[in-house]
């Protein structure tokens, strides 16, 4: 579903992705785990189509990023590690926004809003603008816009942070149903417990490099995947 | 910590000379310096205008037995200037500040913060204040031989005045936020009153010469309502002519009025600076929902976007309300125009078309919508860079609101002026098809500046909107450019009427225009995909 090829991304003269490389398919809940600018929020950029790269390769379903991206892009949904929403629109006019962009019809949109605000508890707060929504709601509202359009893969950075116990476990829910039907999860996580339990596969970057890749037992083994990455970030 | 929390306020109120809220950061020395001195000369202008004032009104009502009514008037004029500087001040500071929760946590007896923070807005109004009272000391002392008690009283004054200001300011900033919390078109209502203030100023400006007469004319009357209405003022007048049993009434009321003020702010100052700053709830209900296309949704996020900032409005939407103005004026004075112009043009009065069309293009300039529409997607713009939609849709969208928001206003300006100075009807064609065009290429100027020179880092919209070298060559650019065409046409009226002109120019305009709107479509939608 994601493919990236030697990605790599350059910042004057700093590598902040270097000639990685992953694969995740349908199906797959797929953690990116990494220390702060070691360059996930760069890759998942890259992925959705926000940032240029350099040399390298991103096919989303077998379309090319560089060559189709509007393609591309019609099939994925980006949820960023702070939703910065448009504050001069209510809830429901955002919604609406993104569904009249990815063209969903009246009914689905209509449906997929009243169930998911009513899941995230948050259908009271629509008609409210969106400046006066806390960063959990704007992270709530940015989850059920990127849903609207029922997209195959979706790409989160940080999903999880200011969602209340309630709001994360639906998320875990809502993360799994796309799986299970045949889409695909790529994320990233600083909560590695998560990581644990929820993903497929992760891949740990260490300065723009991969350095370690697979299922959660090819990569913690025996230990803790707490323990594996500490270890790997001390590795010099 | 009582030194501590004074610095920090008075660090708060003088940040606008260190802090540049261009880029977040503290000015350099010679920064420092130059801002400083532009804020002094603007104060200086303003005092020069105060004292011109205040040297009408002072010798004749002195020598006429109203000294006190000349510092009465000054002393409002004052109160107003100061309570007009500190009042939003009043707001953000003490019922609205951002440092409330921290200051709450600290060691701090809650009476403290308050007294630092009203401290904060007593310095505000009282430079507010100094612009008026200076020139008024000024004007009073070469004009009248002051008696030493004048002269102290008078010094005092402003420290004392501005306790009244601050009292003002306190109940005010409290109605701001009462309000404010309570409205639910804020941005809207923000507009209006700052259309009817602006409306307001000028009509007074206009009018000033008129008002200082008639006190002139009339101090007695004048005088006697003074007395029996704004009592205070009396006293206060009577106080800085020298009458030290007046000065110590005035002083007096204000003390009663700010210690009631500042019992009542201490009792009620913890639960207004943890009170909940929420608007007013509006509970969603299901509707059947419109589909809207890519387009009509974007442009309706840029209408939304326009309407949802004040600033927006009112700094680069200006030109909708002067146009309709104008238009209404044009069509009332119309006829008079037509006489003026005849004289003053004489056998050149066939360019009337001319200058009707270079003054409406000159108002529609006054509308920069795309100027900063670039800039204003700020931190929002990876939504849009995440879409599926091709970076061009997303400006042609901003072009269609300025082209809307302009057009409409400016054709029936168009009709109003032809109407009003009875220009004939090929005139109104091409008047109409010249405007259109000029506003077309207006729009795409605006937005490849902002696309040149865009700015997404920015913390207060007013940056891009107010700030910014693209809306200020979009502005003045055009109005050079109208200023050009017409001296162009100086050199080639003997050759070609005005009506062939403003044809051949409409269509180098629309050439401009669509070489323009090419370069947006392909090298300024790869600008904005990059951003």
């Amino acid at each position: 579903m994601l493919n990236i090829e030697h990605l790599t991304k350059v910042y004057g003269d700093k590598k902040a992705v270097d000639d990685l490389s992953l694969d995740i398919a349908p199906g797959e809940i797929y953690g990116f785990i990494g220390h702060n600018g070691a360059g996930k929020t760069t890759t998942i950029k890259s992925c959705c189509g926000i940032l240029k790269f350099d040399s390298g390769e991103i096919r989303i379903d077998g379309v090319s990023m560089k060559e189709k991206p509007l393609e591309c892009k019609s099939k994925l949904a980006y949820i960023p590690d702070n939703p910065d929403l448009y504050d001069f629109m209510t809830g429901v006019q955002y919604l609406n926004f993104v569904a009249d962009v990815f063209g969903v019809s009246a009914d689905e949109r209509q449906k997929k809003i009243h169930e998911l605000a009513e899941a995230f508890e948050i259908t009271d707060n629509l008609a409210e603008a969106i400046s006066s929504y806390s960063h959990g709601m704007k992270q709530k509202l940015a989850i059920i816009s990127a849903l609207l359009h029922s997209p195959k893969l979706v790409i989160m950075d940080e999903p999880f942070v200011g969602l209340d116990p309630k709001a994360s476990h639906l998320l875990k829910q809502l993360m799994r149903e796309i799986c299970d039907n045949g889409g695909a999860i790529f994320f990233s996580t600083h909560v590695l417990e998560v990581a644990e339990k929820l993903c497929d596969k992760i891949a740990i970057i260490k300065n723009g490099k991969l350095i370690k890749s697979g299922t959660i037992e090819e990569v913690k083994g025996d230990t803790s995947l707490e323990d594996v990455f500490l270890d790997l970030e001390e590795e010099k | 910590m009582i030194k501590a929390l004074l610095k920090k306020q008075i660090m708060e109120v003088f940040s606008w000379v260190y802090f540049d809220r261009k880029n977040g950061k503290n000015r350099s020395k010679n920064g420092i310096i130059g801002y400083a001195a532009l804020y002094l000369l603007i104060f200086g202008f303003l005092g020069v205008f105060f004292y011109q004032i205040a040297n009408t009104l002072c010798k004749p009502l002195s020598d006429a037995g109203f000294g006190w009514l000349y510092f009465a008037l000054m002393g409002m004029i004052a109160v107003a200037m100061g309570v007009f500087g500190s009042v939003f001040n009043t707001y953000s500071s003490l019922y609205n500040a951002k440092d409330n929760d921290f200051l709450l946590s600290l060691p701090v007896p809650p009476g403290k913060i308050l007294s630092m923070r009203l401290l904060g807005v007593y310095l505000m109004g009282l430079m507010y204040e100094l612009i008026i009272a200076v020139p008024t000391m000024i004007a009073y002392f070469m004009a009248i031989k002051p008696t030493v008690l004048s002269v102290v009283f008078n010094l005092l004054l402003p420290v004392v005045l501005s306790f009244f200001v601050l009292t003002l300011s306190c109940i005010l900033g409290f109605l701001v936020a009462a309000i404010s919390s309570r409205l639910k078109n804020k941005n809207i209502v923000t507009v209006i009153l700052s259309l009817v203030f602006i409306a307001g100023y000028y009509y007074i400006y206009a009018q000033s010469y008129k008002i200082i007469q008639s006190i002139l004319a009339a101090p007695e009357k004048i005088g006697n309502s003074v007395k029996s209405v704004l009592y205070p003022f009396y006293q206060m007048g009577l106080g800085a002519e020298g009458n030290a049993l007046s000065f110590l009434i005035f002083i007096s009321i204000v003390a009663v009025l700010f210690g009631l003020t500042y019992l009542v702010l201490s009792k009620s100052f913890l639960s207004l600076a943890t009170a909940n700053k929420g608007s007013a709830k509006r509970i969603y209900k299901e509707k059947t929902t419109k589909v809207s296309s890519v387009e009509k949704a974007l442009f309706f996020k840029e209408l939304r976007r326009f309407m949802g900032s004040a600033t927006y409005m009112l700094n680069c939407g200006l030109g909708i309300i002067l146009m309709l103005v104008a238009a209404v004026a044009v069509l009332i004075m119309g006829s008079k125009l037509n006489a003026v112009l005849s004289e003053i043009l004489g056998e050149y009065s066939t360019v009337v078309p001319l200058l009707a069309a270079a003054m409406v293009c000159m108002l529609t300039t006054m509308n920069d919508i795309t100027a900063p529409s670039v800039s204003l997607e700020g931190k929002n713009i990876w939504l849009v860079q995440s879409f599926p939609i091709p970076a061009k849709k997303v400006l042609h969208a901003k072009i269609r609101l300025h082209l809307l928001l302009t057009a409409v206003p400016a054709s029936v300006l168009v009709v109003c002026v032809c109407i009003g100075l009875k220009i004939s009807m090929p005139y109104v064609i091409v008047m109409e098809a010249l405007t259109l065009i000029f506003i077309f290429m207006m729009a795409l100027i605006g937005l490849v500046l902002n696309l040149k020179m865009p700015n997404l880092n920015w913390t207060d919209e007013t940056v891009p909107v107010k700030q910014s070298i693209g809306v200020m060559l979009a502005l003045f650019g055009g109005w050079a450019s109208i200023l050009a065409l017409g001296g162009l046409y100086l050199l080639v009226m003997k050759f070609i009427t005005p009506l062939v002109y403003l044809i051949i120019i409409s269509a180098l305009l629309a050439v401009v225009g669509i070489l323009l709107l090419r370069w947006v479509n392909t090298k300024g939608a790869k600008i904005f995909e990059t951003l």
